[in-house]
């Protein structure tokens, strides 16, 4: 219906809190960029008991991806595979709806849900971003203990987080339940400001 | 204190909640004595020295895990996932809690 | 040196006049082009670039800085370090004022200003110093004894008393306009100290590739190198120093961290750090805390945290002007300033005499040099005599003169003779002792180690070990072979290839020492610990009177405690027992050191978690909306959730309360309760699970169909309420109370865990996924059929009370519609994926124009559950059962479940318990208040005559007056009893009607309809 098509827009996660430009240090270089990553279809994946290896087969005949172990984050292009608990996945894809159908795809072999709306993912980049997120996150992001495929499911000021690494740039991508994407982008603004932010909004 | 969580690998305590001893198990509702019951929510050793007992990744992955702690130098000796402890306790005849 | 603040502009390059009069026309590490203008007590001074406040209020001849604790005693300048008991001083001013920063620690910048503190009403004439005639008074134990009586006294007049006469510093009272940040880092060595020991460890460790983190909480590393004149391979201290940093610094996995102290060692390698970011500028950069904390996990630790000069204890010793002999060497070699004109040295150790050395080579005259040591070596002895000392062999320094500074000394000498000296300053040198703070942090005590008379670590924290200085070994050779060794030790214990390096060659040195714990029949007080006035006096008076255990001597005469936690003071008080009570030293023990090694700022703790930050917020997904229309918003936990939305012409929020119940009930309303817990539960046993956990039944669930459901704790009280839908045979969402998701969410996991790991069940949080929104009211199903894509039927027969539909909204968005009512009217909670919770807001909003509908808030929906007795967060306290809440009769027969056994102990199904009802008030007018107690009629108000309490009030709308539902004894039978709702604190006391709790449709006819 016509009306609807006006009416019924998604709302970003980030809307509220991320404004485009630059932020923090205003000379040279942003040390780091922050894109809020919207219109993601984000899937929880959990394993029906004892069907692991039939659903790994489902997800490699789907994605092309093997099923990661625990920490790990695969990715084939914009689509992933990300660990985030035992028996658990999130799977990522660049559009709202890539996923649709997929509960019933994986029948028998994992309980879908629907998490595209409930994660609000930040993606971070630059050569500080490292350093911002030492700030926050208590794991160990050094190259040699994380990297490109690694995930992590920790905390950051208190408000729970998955992250996982996507290059060597770095780049990564920061999930937080969407209620908590004001008061996470309040302590990032405050992390990143020593370095020059900027915030690209698409 | 650190933890080294059998998925997520070492983590701050602050990620974690304890729970206390591993060792009570609970007995079937239908079956148990209310004593029994009772033992099992209120009867704890108080040791001093290794014990294993139940830690919630909550920060984490969520997993319920075994750990088992020095209480007098907090040496964590070992950690596991509470459910695979939970499952082969439920094949062990002994320590069954038959929840038919 | 070592500089890794952000640049500012300096200032020009200037002559600099000669008030300086105490430096030394060159030599030191200071910058002379850079002078630094200062104010002490207002008075503007001059230093360098390279300065501690410390060192340049010296270099200008400044020398009391400060009163003592408690007598009020003029004091200066004892150390050069962060063992400075003495010269705490105030630093900035206005809301960046900081109390008890000590000036050998603070950084000298343009424009520094510092006010010496606990004196009035000036430094040099202090009202309070009176105290120090009456110190017999102020003996240890002084608090405990003057002021046990009468106890009604100590609030009004003691503490205020104490606190006016005592205390140290103020704080400001402005909040602190800086920011502080907490950060993150891991390695495999932690080195902890910069100087000889932990540079070497650092470069070898770092050499082998392994990732190194080396912190000093000076602002120059190189430690004693840099204030001791030695050789290395042919460099000067400084010169070795600084080819040790540059090569540190070009190791990519190295970080150096100067400016921070490492206060804190915790279990499994975790440290505590805090980083002075900004200390030494007035004003923090742009975008740069003033203190960062740092929270280090480290595979290995390597403790060079150095050592820690002893005083003496003898009459006087905490006259300004009276100095470790180390930190005379500091001032001179390090900053270029002497700290008097007549210098005099009490020695009993062979380093003491480096004194008299250092202060020859800078050209400077020594008055006299005490040894307390019969035979002084020849060379040592001719040294001093060329620079003009008089000799005392054999002989103790028993007393000081002067007022506010030092002006002479008496000295015992070898034949009991006493004699006077006139001197300036006196360094005192006995013996050192290494810093076994951090390695006793984690309750290992340290050992005695008779070689230094002093104690050493003991067994360190796994992962740790100790070199240099800080494991005992004092000379400079042995720094830096353990260092080096145990550096290369440390890296191959995280799997690096590490060599040691060769030792390298060093100047000799001596470090015979035979310590004098206190020399006898001193001349007036002699201190042992000069932050708490603690005399040796003190410390014989504890012994008297039977506090000789260590722990007991130092809550007696509170030695070593304030904010330098003994620093100088600990091993002299042990000694004074030891001597009392005739054991060796290490039989008295020592105290372990708790975390922090100094304060620690408690902005520095807080980090970025102040003000609104203080902990984190979550938006529902009508925020944006709720922003735009005035609401007025609530915290519930975390949550910010809309609490009422005023419209112009309310003032008052119980008229917007009304105003939006009236609405629901008369027309509708629409409330966010996406705030509510989600659990997506699946699986072939998710039914069975279901059953498991909640305490009523399930079996008989329709998919398409939604149940209230209870949850129990195993001991039998209710943990939360909520409800179950079942989308399809093994498709079930449970919904949890907002305040319980997270803890209902881990009980759950728990279950399927550990409880009933056989069970086949996938379970996963869902609750930021949905925005649910309640659509409540006579009207509601009108609006919503403009909201439903075409096809659903909304009627009640086809969807009725307790219906669970998963529909689309706006043409084909997925959503979920749920026939649940909290208020008790005719509702619906529908749920939208939560980026289209704005839309779905709006869109309702705009549907229900026509039929009049308003937005509540949690006010609202809490005024109506009360009107339909429905318990909620301040019934379901953790107190209550299901029985006590009236809902006992809804609990499964037939199944297990957590909690059913232990809900039956006899306590709890006692029917004098307690049970949930409704109250009115007997006259309509009269405001009832929650937490008012129960009395009978007539009855006294006393424990025994309690018969339960009020848990929820609100103003009734839809019956005009105030309704409340609370615990009281035998409810269900006393309906139409009246009682006395008592509440003396608010002055409350009122008649009420015990009634249903049910105040409106009690039949629950509307819902149905």
């Amino acid at each position: 219906m016509a009306e609807h098509a006006t009416l019924w827009r998604p709302r970003g996660a980030w809307d509220l809190y991320a404004h485009a430009g630059r932020h923090g240090r205003s000379e040279g270089p942003a040390g780091v960029t922050a894109t809020p990553r919207e219109g993601l279809a984000l899937m929880s994946v959990t394993a029906v008991d004892g069907a692991e290896e039939r659903l790994a087969a489902a997800l490699r005949d789907r994605f092309g991806l093997s099923l990661p172990e625990p920490g790990g984050a695969l990715f084939s292009g914009e689509t992933g595979l990300i660990w985030s608990g035992p028996g658990q996945w999130l799977a990522l894809a660049p559009t709202r709806g890539d996923l649709d159908g997929f509960g019933e795809t994986l029948k028998g072999l994992a309980a879908v849900a629907d998490q595209s709306d409930g994660r609000a993912v930040l993606r971070l980049s630059g050569p500080d971003a490292r350093r911002v997120l030492e700030k926050g996150v208590s794991v160990d992001l050094h190259p040699r203990a994380f990297g490109p495929g690694h995930t992590a499911v920790t905390a950051v000021a208190h408000i729970g987080v998955q992250l996982w690494q996507r290059d060597d740039a770095p780049t990564y991508e920061i999930a937080v339940a969407r209620s908590f994407a004001g008061s996470l982008w309040s302590w990032l603004e405050e992390a990143a400001a020593e370095f020059g932010c900027e915030v690209r909004v698409a | 204190m650190r933890i080294r969580c059998p998925y997520c690998g070492e983590r701050d305590n602050g990620e974690f909640s304890y729970l206390g001893d591993a060792a009570p198990v609970r007995p079937d509702g239908m079956e148990a004595s209310p004593q029994a019951m009772h033992d099992y929510v209120y009867l704890r050793d108080n040791r001093a020295g290794e014990i294993r007992e139940l830690w919630y990744h909550g920060a984490g992955c969520r997993a319920w895990l075994v750990v088992t702690r020095d209480t007098r130098t907090h040496t964590v000796a070992d950690v596991q996932p509470a459910r695979d402890v939970a499952k082969a306790r439920a094949v062990t005849p002994a320590g069954s809690a038959s929840h038919a | 040196m070592l500089d890794r603040t952000p640049e500012f502009p300096l200032p020009p390059v200037r002559e600099v006049g000669l008030s300086q009069k105490f430096r030394t026309s060159s030599g030191g590490l200071i910058d002379r082009r850079r002078a630094r203008d200062f104010t002490f007590d207002g008075r503007t001074l001059t230093g360098y670039h390279g300065d501690t406040l410390a060192s340049a209020l010296l270099a200008n001849g400044v020398r009391l800085v400060g009163r003592s604790f408690k007598y009020h005693r003029p004091r200066g300048i004892l150390s050069a370090g962060s063992e400075e008991p003495n010269a705490l001083v105030e630093l900035r001013s206005g809301a960046r004022r900081e109390p008890n920063t000590r000036a050998t620690m603070a950084e000298l910048y343009e424009g520094l200003e510092a006010t010496s503190q606990n004196r009035w009403p000036s430094l040099a004439v202090d009202a309070l110093s009176v105290n120090a005639l009456l110190s017999p008074v102020f003996a240890a134990g002084f608090y405990y004894k003057t002021f046990m009586w009468p106890a009604a006294l100590w609030e009004k007049l003691y503490e205020p008393m104490i606190r006016r006469a005592a205390g140290l510093g103020r704080a400001a009272d402005a909040p602190d306009p800086d920011t502080y940040e907490h950060a993150h880092a891991h390695c495999d060595v932690l080195v902890i100290g910069g100087g000889p020991a932990g540079l070497s460890a650092a470069l070898s460790a770092g050499r082998s590739g392994a990732r190194v983190i080396l912190v000093d909480e000076d602002f120059c590393l190189g430690g004693r190198l840099l204030a001791e004149r030695r050789e290395i391979d042919g460099l000067s201290g400084p010169e070795w120093v600084a080819q040790a940093v540059a090569e540190l610094e070009s190791l990519p996995e190295v970080r150096l961290l100067p400016r921070t102290t490492l206060f804190g060692v915790y279990d499994h390698g975790a440290y505590g750090a805090v980083e002075r970011v900004s200390d030494h500028v007035a004003v923090p950069a742009p975008h740069a805390p003033r203190q960062r904390l740092w929270r280090i996990v480290a595979k290995r630790a390597v403790l060079a945290a150095g050592a820690i000069e002893r005083p003496h204890v003898f009459g006087g010793n905490d006259r300004p002007g009276v100095m470790l002999a180390g930190a005379v060497r500091t001032y001179l070699n390090r900053y270029g300033v002497l700290p008097g004109a007549a210098p005099a040295l009490f020695t009993s150790s062979d380093d003491g005499w480096r004194t008299v050395a250092d202060i020859a080579a800078a050209g400077g005259r020594v008055a006299a040099v005490v040894d307390s040591r019969p035979d002084v070596p020849v060379p040592l002895r001719r040294m001093a005599e060329a620079a003009g000392a008089q000799v005392v062999a054999g002989g103790q320094v028993i007393g000081t003169r002067g007022h506010l500074a030092l002006s002479g000394i008496d000295v015992r000498d070898s034949y009991g003779g006493t004699l006077h000296i006139a001197c300036d300053t006196l360094a005192m040198a006995n013996g050192w002792n290494p810093v076994v703070h951090l390695d006793s942090h984690l309750s290992r005590r340290p050992v005695w180690d008779e070689a230094i008379h002093g104690f050493v670590p003991g067994q360190l924290p796994t992962g740790m070990v100790a070199a240099g200085a800080a494991s005992g070994r004092l000379t400079l050779a042995d720094a830096l072979e353990s260092g080096s060794r145990l550096g290369a030790e440390a890296a191959e214990a995280c799997g690096f290839d590490a060599k040691a390096a060769g030792t390298p060659r060093t100047d000799p040195e001596s470090t015979a020492h035979t310590p004098l714990w206190r020399v006898a029949k001193p001349k007036g007080k002699a201190f042992v610990d000069f932050q708490n006035d603690v005399a040796a006096s003190d410390v014989e008076l504890a012994h008297r009177e039977g506090f000789r255990a260590v722990e007991l001597l130092k809550r007696y005469t509170t030695l070593g405690m304030a904010t330098d936690q003994g620093k100088t003071s600990n091993l002299a008080g042990l000694s004074i027992m030891a001597e009392l009570t005739g054991q060796p030293i290490p039989a008295v023990g020592t105290t372990v050191f708790r975390p922090p090694f100094t304060p620690v700022a408690i902005g520095a703790f807080a980090g970025h978690h102040r003000g609104k930050e203080f902990r984190a917020t979550r938006h529902v997904p009508s925020h944006a909306w709720c922003l735009e229309n005035n609401a007025q918003f609530l915290e519930t936990g975390l949550w910010l959730r809309p609490a009422y939305f005023p419209r112009a012409g309310e003032t008052d929020w119980l008229q917007t309360v009304v105003r939006e119940v009236e609405t629901v009930r008369s027309k509708v309303g629409l409330c966010d309760v996406s705030t509510f817990g989600k659990i997506d539960i699946q699986g072939r046993d998710a039914l069975a699970f279901i059953e498991r956990v909640c305490a009523n039944p399930f079996g008989t669930l329709k998919v398409g169909r939604s149940r209230y459901a209870l949850l129990l704790r195993e001991d039998g009280f209710v943990l939360d309420d909520g409800t179950v839908s079942r989308l399809a045979d093994n498709h079930f969402v449970m919904t949890a109370s907002t305040a319980n998701a997270a803890r209902v969410m881990q009980h759950l996991e728990f279950c399927r865990q550990w409880l009933w790991p056989e069970l086949d069940v996938q379970m996963v949080s869902v609750s930021e996924q949905w925005a649910q929104y309640a659509v409540a009211g006579p009207r509601s199903r009108d609006v919503l059929t403009r909201i439903v894509d075409p096809g659903f039927d909304l009627s009640n027969e086809a969807f009725p009370f307790l219906g669970a539909a998963e529909i689309t909204v706006g043409g084909g968005i997925p959503a979920r519609l749920f026939r649940i009512s909290f208020s008790g009217e005719l509702a619906y909670e529908i749920a939208v994926p939560a980026a289209y919770g704005d839309a779905a807001w709006r869109a309702i909003m705009a549907a229900g124009l026509p039929y009049g509908i308003c937005p509540y808030g949690a006010e609202a929906l809490s005024v109506m559950r009360i009107e339909k007795g429905h318990a909620a967060g301040a019934e379901i306290n953790g107190q209550t059962t299901a029985r006590d809440l009236a809902l006992g009769g809804m609990l499964a027969k037939k199944k297990d479940y957590v909690g059913r056994l232990m809900k039956e102990r006899p306590a709890l199904i006692d029917p004098d318990r307690p049970i949930l009802v409704g109250f009115r008030p007997v006259d309509p007018s009269q405001r009832l208040r929650a937490g008012a107690h129960f009395l009978a009629v007539g009855a006294e108000p006393s424990l025994a005559a309690d018969e339960g309490y009020m848990t929820s009030v609100a103003f009734s709308p839809s019956l005009g007056h105030w309704v409340g539902l609370g615990l009281i004894r035998r409810g269900a039978e006393r309906h139409g009893e009246r009682v006395r709702a008592y509440d003396p604190v608010r002055g409350g006391d009122v008649e009420v009607e015990i009634c249903n709790a049910a105040f409106v449709d009690p039949a629950g006819e509307r819902m149905h309809g």
